[in-house]
């Protein structure tokens, strides 16, 4: 690479917010034309990071420079003027908008300076998107009617929409299925061809390998490695930088005898117009049945219809043999089903709640007479959970929002152990958990199983289903397509039934 | 085939770890900054009271006076915060309290003495109150509509049942209980009903599981779904506890002002919304307490005697009132950003 | 339809024939000492003549007094054969009420009688109905111009002000030192200032007399019993009360009674039945109360008839009704509360 100046050199960046250094002397530089990734586990300050180059934040102390001269980016529209465009993780587009306003909200194309000059937004919004490879999005419809992957298209063509030099992408990819990751990289290859920067915010290394050019591993607020090579490093050199520790994914034993005993779930002829085939699965208790398939496979959709949050078509759900009251919760979760969802913080906890009231909510008339709570009883009780799931920190007083993504989820498992659940349906246990409580959480799951617990687990990511679970169920658009015990399964044989559906050899 | 995993029936304490300690009291003093915020409000205002006018406002009657006007609104108020914690609202509340008044002061009622008018007043309460929680809990309405709804057909048939007239209650029972032969040790029946009230509140909110459901239900109702709470029963319980509540008040303003009028309740939903939220009740639900609900009220009424001893006009009023909403909540923003 | 057919027909008959002679009293500038009831001779020639159809728009009757405009207006025309009453659901709603002139000048009615919800917002559509040749007879809330109506027949909120003071002025003349305080209504109503202003106007003619306190209540119970408790609690001792409405006055006599005050005289306003019968039974501290008469809008329904049938008001020299009738806001006490006592209203 030319010894040119880099087109951001941040250095010796660091901000506080009460209570928390989030960054603490962080140095990045990138070059134009590069794809510079940011990896790092949860709270390393990768978001923080981000929000300082967007303008976002200000940094307590340290210096940006911006093709070779200092700058101060005192808010989002500095940095934007700058050339400096963010995509978040959750992204910030008006769902009552169409395409063409949301891509031009704040810089529309004005006639005497006011009235919007709607046909112009539209066309050159249109134009945006033909080269993000979605003509078929029309610019006058409303964001909200979009699906999650063309959303982020338009996020794209806002960023795109001003004179953009350096992109920032928060975890692109997180909700694509495989061919929009594809053009994804595309967008990104072609990007970088015209000189334009992208930093890249990604959990999975594969893609880093596929795409990036350099890498900065941040952990604990601080840069602990800089422009790595992405291509070549070794996967255990950047697992041991960003964790401190040199593990990868570590499964637990499987037990030596294959569970027994009469199934506890048994599910028939289950299925939802439009959203997965009729479907027949049996757990028995201390085993783990996974689930694999793409995102839009309907994998979530069956759990959250055995659990009663959906109802059925057709089928039923018995535990222990008998029928559940189909789409009531209730009946489930008194049967002794719980439920971990995807959307740990949407759909599980109570985020002012302290950890305490979070895992006791399911089980609040076992400590209550008359509807009287003894607390006393509620926080042991908790208390013991937490212990038993060794969630750190051990104080259940805590609030549930000063937890890790991986103690949040143990807090959810918590709630079920303290309920006396029998069947739990783990939705994406990892999602947002980092590497390192991974395999933690993974030992934790294991050992509930092994104390009778019956599992069905649902993960988009292949190799946690195979190294969990015990029987494995491939899903292909709503229909299952192998069953097999999870030994007998690779990585590469789940991926083609589930891109071909066929029954290779 | 049953095991209940690891049932923690031991739940003798433990020994409590390092690091336990500083986060309880960081919990507990965060809640004794927002009831200390407004105990300090209220501290000012009764100095400006004692400065301005210490003969008429340091006085055992005034205080009986301001606690007596508090009560209404003060019983309405408790129903309120738990529907708005509960990330609802109702703007019913107002409407209910005039229909149930109205209802239980008509000759027919009357003819059935004491007993008729409060059971009626308290049952018409209920009745709204059940037609709210229904529409909303199981007809899927939004509760901003379902209550404007009912603030607009209870209001009208109100005005229906009077047609505009103002009703004269002449149970010798129900006045008597307005006036100062019948205080307990000094302390007016009215206030005794709102103290009771209060205390049966912050009891429901803090120590039974109505109140832990109510909560979930307003910090997440999907995640409170999914935990196993029956979300739409207890949406229902709520309003049906507001209507209650309403009915209660509607029959203390009866023994206050001696009569029924479809004008009654005028902004009462305004009033105890604005007193929970400076209270320090989240409106998006999931946190707050009948304390600071209480206080919000007593602060209102504290401050509407000062200006009318004092002789100032309603105008002004109005604008400290809506002065003091803005400060409350920014005072609780910054407060809340900082721990 | 027969004429009276239940006892609440015959009776609210006769509320209108008493009304009716209430009339004469109501128009004439000069006294409220007029004949009582014996002058029971309506404003027009009684006799049924040309066929009139007037249409009636007024607000909500959510309040005694509005409610007994209503009242006056009905029975005052089922009186006349030769009348017909098209009256609108009362609104508050100002675009609502609109609505509904509209309507009733579409029908082509002969005259129209409107009681604005707010006289400054209906002025349009009181133009509109003069320039479509309909009459329009406005009662009470004025409207902006003159244009916009034939004849406004109204109360007299400053004369009620000023009559209440010189009421309690003669009352107190030989006190030294005496303190009055004043209850007003919604203060962000013109009328109250209107009201406010009379008073004070009144008492500057008794230097003995002093203004100590004012707050205002809503005209509701609910506010009146709240305002007058905080006024009793801020003045000890008081020799006057002037309350601008009987309605609020009920719960402002709550408050008196739960204070175990009566050291000082009361004197209402408006002229609800409850406070004449409470003047008549002299018990309590409600001595007096000043009328803004419900019967002007049977007057208004007189004005519309003769308007409709090209009349003049008898009584009178002029060919044609005037152009503004102001209502006399008389002081009702115990002396003269009998011959009030039917126009009373609840």
């Amino acid at each position: 690479m030319a010894p040119q100046p880099p087109l951001l050199s941040m250095s010796g960046i660091t901000k506080s917010f009460p209570g928390v250094r989030a960054l603490d002397g962080v140095d990045l530089d990138v070059q134009a034309g590069e794809v510079h990734c940011l990896l790092g586990q949860n709270g390393a300050g990768k978001s923080t990071l981000i929000k300082v180059l967007a303008g976002a934040h200000q940094p307590d102390t340290g210096t940006i420079r911006w093709r070779g001269e200092d700058v101060t980016l005192r808010s989002p529209i500095a940095a934007m003027r700058l050339g400096i465009a963010t995509i978040y993780q959750e992204l910030d587009l008006v769902e009552h908008l169409s395409v063409a306003e949301n891509v031009h909200l704040g810089h529309e194309p004005t006639a005497a300076g006011f009235v919007v000059r709607g046909r112009a937004a539209r066309s050159s919004t249109a134009e945006l998107l033909k080269r993000l490879g979605h003509p078929e999005v029309d610019p006058a419809r409303l964001v909200g009617e979009l699906s999650a992957a063309q959303q982020q298209i338009v996020s794209m063509a806002r960023a795109l929409s001003h004179d953009v030099r350096l992109i920032v992408m928060d975890e692109p990819s997180a909700a694509l299925d495989p061919d929009e990751v594809d053009n994804l990289f595309r967008i990104v290859g072609d990007l970088t061809a015209d000189g334009v920067a992208v930093v890249y915010i990604s959990h999975r290394l594969e893609e880093i390998r596929r795409i990036g050019d350099r890498v900065t591993v941040l952990k604990d607020g601080r840069a602990v490695a800089g422009g790595l090579p992405a291509k070549s490093t070794p996967t255990r050199e950047v697992v041991a930088l960003m964790t401190g520790r040199n593990v990868e994914y570590v499964f637990p034993e499987r037990p030596a005898a294959a569970p027994r005993g009469e199934p506890v779930l048994t599910v028939e002829g289950l299925s939802r117009e439009g959203e997965f085939a009729p479907l027949d699965l049996q757990v028995r208790p201390g085993e783990i049945v996974g689930l694999a398939g793409l995102v839009g496979s309907g994998r979530s959709e069956i759990l959250e219809t055995i659990y009663g949050a959906r109802k059925p078509d057709t089928g039923r759900v018995l535990v222990d043999g008998r029928p559940l009251r189909p789409g009531s919760v209730r009946a489930a979760v008194r049967a002794g089903l719980g439920l971990a969802p995807e959307e740990r913080k949407a759909q599980a906890l109570l985020m002012l709640e302290s950890v305490t009231r979070n895992v006791s909510v399911s089980s609040m008339s076992r400590f209550a007479k008359a509807g009287w709570i003894d607390r006393g009883a509620e926080l042991g009780a908790a208390r013991a959970a937490v212990r038993e799931l060794s969630l750190r920190p051990d104080n259940p007083d805590v609030p549930v929002r000063t937890l890790s993504g991986g103690n949040q989820q143990k807090a959810v498992l918590a709630r079920w152990l303290l309920r006396g659940c029998r069947v739990l349906l783990l939705d994406e246990p990892t999602r947002g958990v980092d590497v390192g409580a991974r395999a933690e959480l993974y030992a934790v799951v294991r050992r509930l199983a092994d104390e009778g617990l019956a599992v069905l687990l649902v993960s988009s990511e292949v190799p946690e289903v195979l190294g969990l679970a015990d029987r494995v169920l491939v899903l292909r658009e709503g229909s299952v397509v192998h069953t097999a015990p999870a030994r007998e399964l690779d990585e590469h044989r789940v991926l083609d039934l589930v891109m071909e559906g066929s029954p290779a050899s | 085939m049953t095991q209940p995993v690891s049932p923690p029936r031991d739940s003798a304490p433990k020994v409590p770890s390092a690091g336990e300690k500083p986060a309880w009291r960081a919990v507990l003093f965060r809640a004794d900054v927002r009831t200390l915020s407004l105990l300090g409000v209220l501290a000012v205002l009764i100095l400006i009271g004692g400065i301005t006018k210490p003969d008429q406002f340091l006085d055992t009657r005034n205080l009986q006076l301001v606690l007596t006007q508090a009560s209404v609104i003060g019983v309405v108020t408790v129903g309120m915060t738990f529907v708005i914690i509960s990330g609802g609202i109702d703007l019913s509340v107002g409407a209910i309290v005039a229909l149930s008044s109205v209802w239980a002061t008509t000759v027919a009622t009357q003819e059935f003495g004491f007993a008729g008018i409060l059971f009626t007043a308290v049952l018409v309460g209920l009745g709204c109150g059940l037609v709210n929680g229904v529409l909303i809990a199981y007809g899927g309405m939004v509760p901003f509509i379902a209550t404007l709804a009912m603030l607009a057909s209870a209001r009208g048939l109100a005005l229906q049942i009077t047609d505009g007239r103002t009703q004269i209650v002449t149970v010798d029972g129900v006045l008597d209980l307005g006036e100062r032969d019948s205080y307990v040790l000094g302390i007016p029946p009215l206030v005794l009903v709102f103290a009771a009230v209060t205390v049966v509140g912050w009891l429901l909110l803090n120590r039974t599981t109505f109140g832990r459901r109510s909560v979930a239900v307003g910090g997440n109702a999907e995640a409170a779904r999914l935990a196993g709470i029956d979300v739409r029963r207890q949406r229902l319980y709520l309003y049906l506890l507001s209507g209650l509540c309403c009915g209660i008040a509607a029959f203390l303003l009866i023994v206050l002002a001696g009569s029924g009028q479809n004008t009654n309740g005028n902004l009462y939903e305004l009033d105890a919304i604005a007193a929970a939220i400076i209270g320090g009740t989240l409106l998006t639900g999931g946190r707050g307490t009948i304390v600071g609900s209480v206080l919000g009220v007593l602060i209102f009424t504290t401050i509407t005697n000062i200006f009318a001893l004092n002789n100032l006009q309603s105008d002004v009023q109005q604008i400290a009132k809506g002065a003091i909403i803005v400060a409350a909540v920014l005072v609780q923003r910054r407060t809340a950003s900082t721990t | 339809m027969p004429e009276f057919t239940s006892r609440r027909g015959l009776l609210f008959g006769a509320a209108a024939v008493s009304a009716g002679a209430l009339v004469t009293g109501c128009t004439s500038n000069e006294s409220s000492d007029d004949e009582p009831a014996a002058n029971d001779q309506p404003a027009a020639d009684d006799k049924p003549g040309k066929q009139v159809t007037i249409g009636f728009a007024g607000p909500q009757a959510d309040h005694g007094w509005l409610n007994a405009i209503n009242d006056n207006a009905k029975k005052r025309a089922e009186k006349y054969s030769d009348v017909t009453l098209e009256i609108t659901e009362g609104s508050n709603d100002t675009a609502q009420q609109i609505g509904q002139i509209e309507t009733l000048i579409n029908k082509k009615v002969d005259v129209l009688v409107i009681l604005p919800a707010d006289g400054k917002a209906l002025t349009q559509v009181g133009l509109k109905a003069m320039r479509a040749g309909i009459p329009v007879v406005n009662l009470d809330r004025i409207f902006n111009t003159p244009q916009a109506y034939r004849c406004w027949v109204g109360g007299d909120n400053y004369g009620m002000g000023l009559n209440a003071g010189h009421y309690i002025g003669e009352k107190l003349k030989d006190k030294q030192g005496a303190k009055v305080v004043e209850l007003a209504g919604l203060d962000n109503l013109e009328l109250t200032k209107q009201r406010t202003q009379g008073f004070d106007d009144a008492l500057k003619n008794y230097p003995n007399i002093q203004k100590v306190a004012r707050q205002a209540a809503e005209f509701t119970v609910e506010s009146g019993q709240a305002k007058m408790a905080q006024l009793l609690q801020a003045q000890s001792q008081i020799d006057a009360l002037w309350n601008h409405d009987d309605d609020q006055g009920v719960g402002a006599l709550r408050a008196i009674e739960q204070a175990g005050r009566d050291e000082f005289l009361m004197v209402g306003g408006a002229g609800a039945l409850s406070a004449f019968e409470a003047i008549k039974a002299d018990n309590g501290v409600l001595k007096a109360t000043v009328l803004y008469p419900p019967t002007m809008a049977a007057s208004a329904i007189d004005l519309a008839r003769a308007l409709g049938q090209g009349k003049g008001v008898s009584g009178l020299a002029e060919f044609e009704i005037p152009s503004s009738v102001t209502c006399y806001s008389a002081v009702v006490d115990k002396e003269n509360v009998d011959q009030y006592m039917s126009t009373g209203f609840k």
